[in-house]
């Protein structure tokens, strides 16, 4: 499929997300094209870590549409296994497979979910692991590495199915201080190969060294959505302020 | 004065062999059988599906509460008088597999619900289909989960296929009746047929482990031998 390479690979228009009766997200908009590192911050609870579930369709929508690769995208539609093929996700909680190990982790879904023959999915994976530097231990089990070690698996879980976008939800909230450097520099190399991404982050370290697009999310709406730098530097709302100010300066 | 003496059961240990087999067929069939039927009743337990929920939750409580006798008695004699022939096998294996299915069905159930939802993400977030999540995610966790409590409930299937002998199904504990009646060895037919239980139980115990460790060590992709 030839793309448009101006055509913006994510198309949000107008995302409604509710819980019951509770609005999560309250008319997003928001395009993303191709080799954007967009990073999400804002207090909890906004909907940022829901919006990037909404656009793989681990959440169902109220209202509004997505739209990947110029195809909707619809939770309950037998279509949305081929979107979550070209969509990685990198879970807080690293979701690795308990029962396999690194390796089989990184080969799983590519040979069985793509039919790809293991053989160059193993070559692949190894490749992998040398990028997120865990060669070592690609036959460790997950209960066996460290939460860092884990949540470079994960990536290179993702990657093994080629992705078009890659998706970080909180990557390093759950991580000893010590191992997220490990985790952000994996995560800095493929904002360098010109991957396109979405993370939502307190990292505000990386989002400003890293990001593209720096989009602050406050009681399920978009507030302000502009270079890190500059939002950094220059924040125009008051709850951006108040927000980067209670973060930046604790 | 009673004196104990196996030797007097001699005689009748010709059909032995032939009633072993039976028993542990009878058993090995409903094992697999309400396998099946609890992984199925599982799955309808923890469905989204209020219906399919609602039914799974009937099963099992229906099956639990009413004894296996009493349903060895509904299929062979009770739907006879409706019309429904069943041979005393076949009885004996239906009502093995409800009654055990669910059993099976709360260890599955429990197997599933230990399995964390961010498992049912990942898998699905890596454009899994429905089955390829719980073929190559879910059921092999929850295998290693209820390996333990399946090895109980297998042992009381073998050794609830005994009550086949009340519709004549030629089984061990047929046998065991059939020896002492003739012989009045009662007690030594008791004890042989005890040990035999314990055998058998034990063979069929002992495959699981077998099974268990031969499906474990066995790398899911690559690597195969």
């Amino acid at each position: 499929m030839s793309t448009d390479p101006a055509s913006p690979v994510l198309r949000i228009e107008g995302l409604v997300k509710r819980y019951g009766p509770h609005l999560v997200i309250d008319g997003v908009d928001l395009d993303v094209t191709a080799g954007q590192v967009v990073v999400f911050v804002g207090p909890s609870g906004t909907g940022k870590s829901t919006l990037l579930r909404c656009v793989n369709g681990l959440e169902d929508i109220q209202g509004g549409r997505i739209l990947f690769e110029g195809q909707p995208v619809l939770s309950r539609s037998s279509a949305i296994h081929a979107v979550r093929r070209r969509i990685g996700m990198i879970f807080q909680s690293f979701n690795l497979y308990p029962h396999l190990t690194a390796l089989q982790n990184v080969t799983l879904a590519p040979v069985k979910v793509l039919g790809e023959p293991s053989k160059e999915v193993e070559e692949r994976a190894r490749g992998l692991f040398r990028k997120v530097r865990l060669e070592h231990r690609a036959h460790a089990f997950p209960s066996q590495l460290s939460g860092g070690e884990q949540q470079r698996v994960a990536i290179a879980r993702a990657l093994a199915m080629n992705p078009h976008l890659l998706m970080f939800d909180e990557p390093t909230s759950a991580l000893d201080p010590e191992t997220v450097g490990d985790v952000l520099a994996v995560m800095e190399d493929l904002a360098r190969e010109g991957r396109t991404m979405l993370v939502v982050t307190h990292e505000i370290g990386f989002a400003r060294h890293v990001g593209d697009r720096m989009i602050f999310m406050d009681g399920g709406k978009i507030v302000e959505d502009r270079p890190p730098e500059e939002m950094i530097a220059n924040p125009e709302n008051p709850r951006t302020r108040q927000f980067l100010g209670s973060i930046l300066h604790h | 004065m009673y004196e104990f003496a196996l030797a007097g059961l001699l005689p009748y240990t010709g059909p032995l062999p032939r009633a072993i087999v039976l028993t542990l067929w009878l058993s090995t069939l409903s094992i697999l059988l309400s396998v099946a039927v609890g992984v199925l009743g599982a799955l309808c337990r923890t469905s989204t599906s209020l219906v399919l929920r609602w039914i799974g939750g009937a099963y099992v409580e229906v099956l639990r509460n009413i004894p296996l006798l009493v349903v060895i008695y509904l299929i062979f004699f009770g739907l006879a008088q409706v019309g429904l022939r069943v041979d005393g096998f076949n009885s004996a294996l239906i009502a093995l597999t409800l009654n055990a299915g669910a059993y099976m069905t709360e260890i599955f159930r429990g197997g599933l619900i230990a399995i964390p939802r961010g498992q049912y993400e990942a898998a699905r977030s890596q454009g899994m289909t429905a089955f390829q999540l719980y073929r190559y995610v879910v059921f092999p966790q929850v295998f290693r989960i209820i390996y333990a409590p399946l090895g109980n409930l297998m042992i009381g299937i073998v050794i609830g296929s005994s009550l086949a002998s009340v519709i004549g199904v030629e089984e061990v504990t047929t046998w065991m009746r059939r020896a002492g009646d003739e012989t009045f060895r009662y007690m030594e037919s008791f004890l042989a047929v005890g040990v035999i239980y314990v055998v058998l139980a034990q063979t069929i115990n002992i495959g699981r482990i077998v099974t268990g460790r031969w499906l474990l060590s066995r790398a899911p992709i690559g690597h195969r031998r």
